[in-house]
């Protein structure tokens, strides 16, 4: 696949660790593109868009946030979250202003244990980008597991 | 069809080669000449155009705060450029608020000598130096915290004011490639000169932390610079309230020596915040102070007890701890290090319970 050179920076930006340990298409080969297209389809198939997702990440991160680091229980008995705070910044590597706090939130499933973390850059990524990043990236979202952790026990209303 | 496309790849090919023509001319090719920077309307450097403010200011000693070491990807090495600068890049719009625009505040990574300029830098910065120091020692503090010693060698000693920060460079790495500076509050007693402590808590793939947990050993050697900040101790003999959390227990560490070393008694009370008991740490060298420093208390609070666990001190929030042991504020002066979440609520319950906002003084994890 031929690339502008906008790509083409896009994309060694995001294979670098400029930003990121690692960076943020971890060991994935696949081009970013592909991986945006390959996790939309996923999330379509499930009947889910991305921008459910990242609302529904946004909403627990603000449920969390007032606990300053400690679990609050977001659905009965189903689902808890965290959210803390360290220091620094993240910025999104796409060639806009995007500067987030480094704030990472923790949902665990009461029932299975299963648990998902994410960051603020996260939400914006998939909200902005469809970008939910390479495999083996360190917060690599697999929208799968995303659906099963967040959305599980909502109703079609809910989500 | 096939002639469009062979045509748009053509453009774009020849615009992708002359533009990279253009950064290497750039580069190795256009000669600025020598150019002037005024400093402070005082100062003057005669310096060869061509590289960007931040480097030029780094090779003449003066170092300006710069978490990503120049990339243009962390906002923090802001300069006040009153003359010669050119317009505002759009690599710096995205850190720069608009009053700072109409202020003359530029990314000095993404401001280019190319002529004469004068700039404007607080004067604090000309005490900044760069030191080569060697890492003496790792002590374990809690399960991601740990206190890293480090023994200055060249030059061999430091002048901070206690509450100050440091920025240590973190090497390239396996997994990082990449150069960056991270700024850490200094933990140690300012009267012991020839050392730096820095207080570290690992931050989930954290480029600096992931390489001080990792990779750093004793007897490494480690590059710094410093001292920065304007977090300190006022001088007034109001009663204080400190409150931390995690790392930002380091310029509180720092705070204490100075007060034992000048015999300062004023009333402190200090809230520290964890989870659980296994976030707390330094008991031992708190209650050290407890014993030498009459109007000192420690008020370690936990936020989950464990059940079973004989847990007798405060808990909930550190901010409802203060809540239930204050009614009224006024008099006092508050003393913040932490994440922008507890910062932002302790100044809620502070201002509540009557504090003046001009006596809240914070160092704010950014």
């Amino acid at each position: 696949m031929k690339q502008s050179p906008q790509e083409k920076n896009l994309e060694a930006m995001l294979r670098s660790t400029k930003l990121v340990v690692g960076g943020f298409m971890g060991t994935d080969a696949r081009h970013p593109f592909e991986v945006v297209e390959q996790d939309t389809a996923e999330l379509e198939r499930l009947g889910l868009r991305r921008e459910q997702v990242a609302r529904r990440m946004q909403e627990l991160t603000e449920r969390a946030k007032p606990r300053l680091g400690n679990w609050v229980e977001a659905q009965a008995g189903k689902l808890r979250v965290k959210s803390e705070d360290f220091k620094g910044v993240l910025t999104c590597p796409w060639p806009h202003p995007g500067v987030f706090e480094k704030r990472i939130t923790t949902a665990e499933r009461l029932d299975t244990g299963q648990k998902l973390s994410w960051t603020d850059l996260n939400i914006h990524m998939i909200e902005s980008h469809g970008f939910f990043e390479g495999r083996g990236a360190f917060f690599r979202i697999e929208p799968g597991e995303a659906v099963q952790i967040l959305f599980e026990g909502l109703t079609l209303s809910q989500k | 069809m096939a002639a469009f496309i062979v045509t748009i790849l053509i453009i774009s090919s020849i615009s992708a080669a002359l533009a990279a023509l253009l950064v290497l001319c750039e580069k190795y090719v256009v000669n600025y000449g020598p150019c002037k920077i005024t400093v402070n309307g005082e100062k003057e450097l005669n310096i060869q155009g061509g590289k960007p403010l931040l480097t030029v200011l780094r090779d003449e000693k003066i170092f300006i705060p710069s978490a990503c070491g120049g990339r243009g990807t962390c906002g923090v090495c802001k300069v006040k450029v009153l003359d010669g600068a050119g317009p505002v890049l759009a690599t710096e719009t995205p850190f720069l608020t608009k009053e700072e625009q109409a202020d003359n505040v530029r990314l000095s990574c993404q401001v280019k000598v190319r002529n004469d300029i004068a700039i404007e830098i607080p004067d604090e910065l000309f005490n900044v130096r760069q030191y080569e120091s060697v890492c003496a020692g790792i002590e374990e503090l809690t399960y991601d915290m740990k206190r890293f010693s480090f023994e200055l060698k060249n030059p061999p000693s430091i002048k901070f004011v206690a509450g100050q920060y440091v920025q240590l460079f973190c090497p390239k790495y396996k997994g990082s490639n990449e150069e960056v500076y991270r700024a850490y509050s200094i933990a140690s007693d300012p009267n012991a000169n020839n050392r730096v402590d820095l207080i570290i808590r690992r931050v989930p793939n954290g480029i600096c932390t992931t390489w001080c947990f990792d990779h750093l050993k004793e007897g490494d050697p480690v590059k710094m610079n410093g001292p920065y900040g304007d977090f300190r101790l006022s001088q007034s003999d109001a009663p204080m309230i400190f409150i931390a959390g995690g790392s930002g227990m380091a310029p509180f560490v720092s705070i204490l020596h100075y007060m034992q070393n000048t015999h300062n008694n004023r009333k402190v009370k200090y809230f520290f915040g964890g989870n659980t008991p296994k976030d707390l740490c330094l008991d031992s060298q708190m209650k050290e102070f407890e014993e030498s420093l009459e109007g000192f208390e420690f008020v370690p609070v936990v936020a989950n007890p464990p059940e079973g666990e004989n847990w007798t001190g405060e808990t909930g929030l550190v901010t409802e701890a203060v809540q239930r042991q204050f009614k009224d504020l006024s008099g006092h002066e508050g003393y913040l290090c932490g994440s922008p979440g507890m910062i932002d609520a302790s100044i809620k319950v502070f201002t509540a319970l009557g504090m003046p906002e001009e006596k809240i003084y914070y160092d704010k994890f950014a």
